[in-house]
């Protein structure tokens, strides 16, 4: 069970997504880039060019090393290219979120929280 | 079960029995009221399960408007040059969540809450020449997205620290029903016939010794009444009227009183 | 008469640059492209157009991926015109890549103060706003560096004198920058097709002030309208102002004192053009329909401010052409182009998206 400490300090979202969602994410606000001497973005953003390792380490961070981050977005189609990873992944906090992009519509039957719930309900 | 032979390691005493007894009723106690935990939880918990359904089904529309509202903005502006600087002017969150607690049955479930900071945004200038009306409204239509997503995330959240406390309730009512109560129920039982042993074993080494007293109480009888009846033959029957002589005299007197 | 000798210089731009508007998207092609299922449809109704550029797009391309291959066209067409051009017609289109410049500077700029990687800023750059020395712009590493010995390198240096010395780069916002930049160019530009002893008098110099004032009335109403309930004061409001235009300069000196809708609507009502607009788009009811109050992004019937502007700006482009001899016909048939690109952009989107309900917000004017 998470302590009540665990998540105090929490209060960042993060987004690893593609250009579109970022931006418009950024727009309602969300963007936080830490105070400079060890500049910190709260957001990724993914393209083709991207290495999967990239993703993964942004993965890391703002899922393992990062105490201030409440809610962690990505979308679905890059979370499928860290799938092992994200399906591994049952921590409570951060909250791990999937969410669509523009060019890819969200799929409820890839979601790994949502294949848990599925499984759960006993479907 | 598991626990069919197993027992445990006391000595058979009455204390330990009592001791055992309300170790039982006390285990008893504990399942019944852990099941009543775990279903209420199973209840709260499928309730989330719903909604997180629902939400998501609805995350999957509230996405899709949001990025045709930046589709909107890309058609104002014109140019792709915009979301790179939208990237670049981002310094501090204006949308920010809290957490919140619930408590369910003893479990403090995080809700997240969102909200958003006092001061303006790090976007208000951005498209001043043209294109700032679809900017704002993309950043409103994008904040009530994220206000979506913010709550979803707390639903997700609380299923997944449910689901934990689920699985360890369920697994302390599990074994308090498969294998306290059982051991404890064995080892009643096991002190039990250990203690009827032991009664009837006192039962019979009694009745033993009462047996040879009987015997010997028997001997002597057969001794003194030869004795007896060789010496004063008459002498008991006669002690035996005056007894009852007495009796009747004393009915007499009560009556006089009342 | 003006146009006796044009010919003799420009005559062959001008041909073929009426031959580019000919191959314009016309409405019937619209309508069929909003017919489309997928973005393979949308392709391949493009193709007698834009053939070639969109032939090495893989199936189904991303809707920003076509945007990019219509530019590319856009380009290309351009840079053969401009290696073609002479004389003041060649000045004449270097002033139509400067606002590109300035919105690539502003990018280069922003990219510098966070310590970008440089070469994906280049990459992002508009293509028509490339400048010889612009990725040496890259090299700088701070800012006053960049404006001392960069900037002043640039085009576009004349814009920064005198409005903005290196203290206000890091200290002003972006926009603001932008902004200035973009009227100080407005003006030059302005000063320019009206001064030059080649289109003074000319229908070039008829048009393009035209075309220009518009832009400047727009810009003048856009930047009050977007900057109410931020920190833009409104003395520094009254600085991005254009001092040319139909507003000027009692318009705008009335625009630098509005509040709020109304305060802009009162300015607008002595155009009768800008008034309509304001009608149109649902702005004149004190306020009723206000500028952030349309939310949701669907189903929109009426039509937005920028829309309007949009839609009037192509219908003076458009009616450039009915003009000959003269320059203007270049700057419209980039205009139109450009719209063009946002048409297919945004039928592309709506198409991705499945947003047909909307499909139709596209501005033709052929």
């Amino acid at each position: 069970m998470a302590q009540p400490t665990a998540y105090k300090d929490r209060q960042f979202l993060a987004v690893i997504g593609d250009e579109d969602s970022v931006t418009g994410l950024l727009l309602a606000g969300v963007g936080h880039v830490t105070s400079p001497p060890d500049a910190q973005k709260n957001f990724l953003v993914v393209d083709q060019k991207t290495e999967t390792s990239a993703i993964e380490q942004a993965f890391d961070l703002y899922t393992s090393q990062r105490k201030d981050i409440a809610i962690l977005l990505i979308n679905q189609h890059i979370a499928e290219r860290i799938r092992h990873r994200v399906d591994a992944y049952t921590q409570a906090f951060p909250s791990l979120l999937e969410i669509p992009s523009k060019d890819h519509p969200y799929d409820p039957e890839k979601d790994s929280v949502l294949k848990r719930v599925r499984r759960l309900a006993g479907e | 079960m598991s626990g069919a032979e197993a027992r445990e390691a006391v000595f058979p005493t009455r204390q330990v029995l009592g001791q055992m007894k309300s170790k039982l009723k006390g285990a008893q106690t504990g399942h019944d009221l852990l099941k009543r935990k775990s279903e209420a939880l199973t209840k709260r918990f499928r309730e989330i399960t719903r909604r997180i359904d629902e939400a998501k089904r609805k995350m999957g529309r509230v996405m899709q408007i949001a990025a045709f509202s930046l589709a909107e903005v890309t058609y104002a502006v014109g140019s792709g040059a915009l979301t790179y600087q939208i990237q670049e002017s981002a310094k501090s969150a204006k949308f920010r969540v809290r957490t919140k607690q619930e408590n369910v049955s003893g479990v403090m479930l995080p809700a997240f809450e969102a909200f958003q900071t006092e001061g303006g945004s790090d976007f208000q200038l951005t498209g001043l020449g043209k294109g700032g009306q679809q900017v704002a409204r993309c950043r409103e239509t994008y904040a009530r997205a994220v206000e979506t997503l913010v709550e979803l995330a707390s639903l997700q959240t609380a299923f997944v620290i449910l689901d934990e406390v689920i699985k360890v309730v369920n697994r302390r009512v599990n074994a308090i029903e498969h294998v306290i109560i059982p051991r404890t129920e064995n080892t009643i039982k096991y002190i039990n016939s250990e203690l009827d042993e032991l009664d009837r074993e006192e039962f019979y080494r009694l009745k033993k010794v009462s047996g040879k007293k009987e015997r010997d109480a028997a001997a002597a009888e057969v001794e003194r009444e030869a004795k007896k009846s060789n010496a004063q033959g008459d002498f008991e029957s006669q002690m035996e009227d005056e007894e009852s002589k007495d009796l009747l005299a004393d009915e007499g007197e009560e009556d006089v009183i009342f | 008469m003006e146009g006796m000798f044009y010919n003799v210089n420009f005559g062959f731009i001008e041909g073929i640059v009426r031959g580019y508007r000919n191959t314009l998207l016309t409405g019937q092609n619209y309508n069929n492209l909003t017919q489309c299922e997928t973005i393979d449809d949308v392709k391949l109704q493009l193709g007698p157009a834009y053939g070639d550029f969109l032939s090495a797009l893989p199936p189904n391309p991303s809707t920003s991926a076509l945007a990019d291959k219509t530019t590319e066209k856009l380009v290309s067409e351009f840079r053969y015109l401009q290696a073609n051009a002479v004389g003041s017609l060649s000045k004449f289109m270097e002033y139509l890549t400067y606002g590109y410049m300035i919105d690539n500077v502003a990018l280069l700029i922003t990219g510098t103060l966070h310590e970008r990687d440089t070469r994906e800023l280049l990459e992002r750059c508009h293509p028509l706003g490339t400048f010889e020395t612009m990725p040496v712009l890259c090299v700088a590493t701070n800012i006053e560096e960049l404006y001392n010995s960069v900037l002043i390198e640039t085009p576009l240096a004349p814009y920064f004198k005198g409005s903005l010395s290196h203290h206000d780069l890091d200290e002003l916002n972006i926009e603001i920058i932008r902004n200035t930049l973009y009227k100080n160019y407005l003006e030059d530009f302005y000063q320019w097709v009206n001064n030059h002893p080649d289109m003074a008098g000319t229908p070039t110099a008829e048009v393009m002030s035209e075309v220009l004032e518009f832009e400047a009335d727009r810009r003048s109403i856009n930047i009050t309208l977007n900057s109410f309930g931020t920190e833009l004061s409104k003395a520094e409001r009254q600085k991005l102002y254009p001092s040319f235009g139909k507003l000027y300069p009692e318009g705008t000196l009335m625009l630098s004192r509005a509040d709020d809708l109304e305060g802009v609507r009162i300015v607008v009502d002595m155009v009768s053009d800008y008034k309509s607009f304001f009608d149109q788009a649902g702005l004149s009811q004190g306020g009723g329909g206000g500028v952030g109050n349309m939310s949701g992004g669907t189903g929109q019937e009426t039509k937005s401010l920028e829309d309007m502007f949009y839609q009037k700006e192509m219908e003076i482009s458009k009616m450039a052409f009915t003009h000959q001899f003269t320059h203007a016909v270049v700057y419209a048939w980039v205009k139109l182009r450009e719209q063009e690109i946002r048409n297919i952009t945004w039928i592309a989107e709506c198409i991705a998206q499945n947003q047909k309900e909307r499909i139709g917000n596209y501005i033709s004017v052929f």
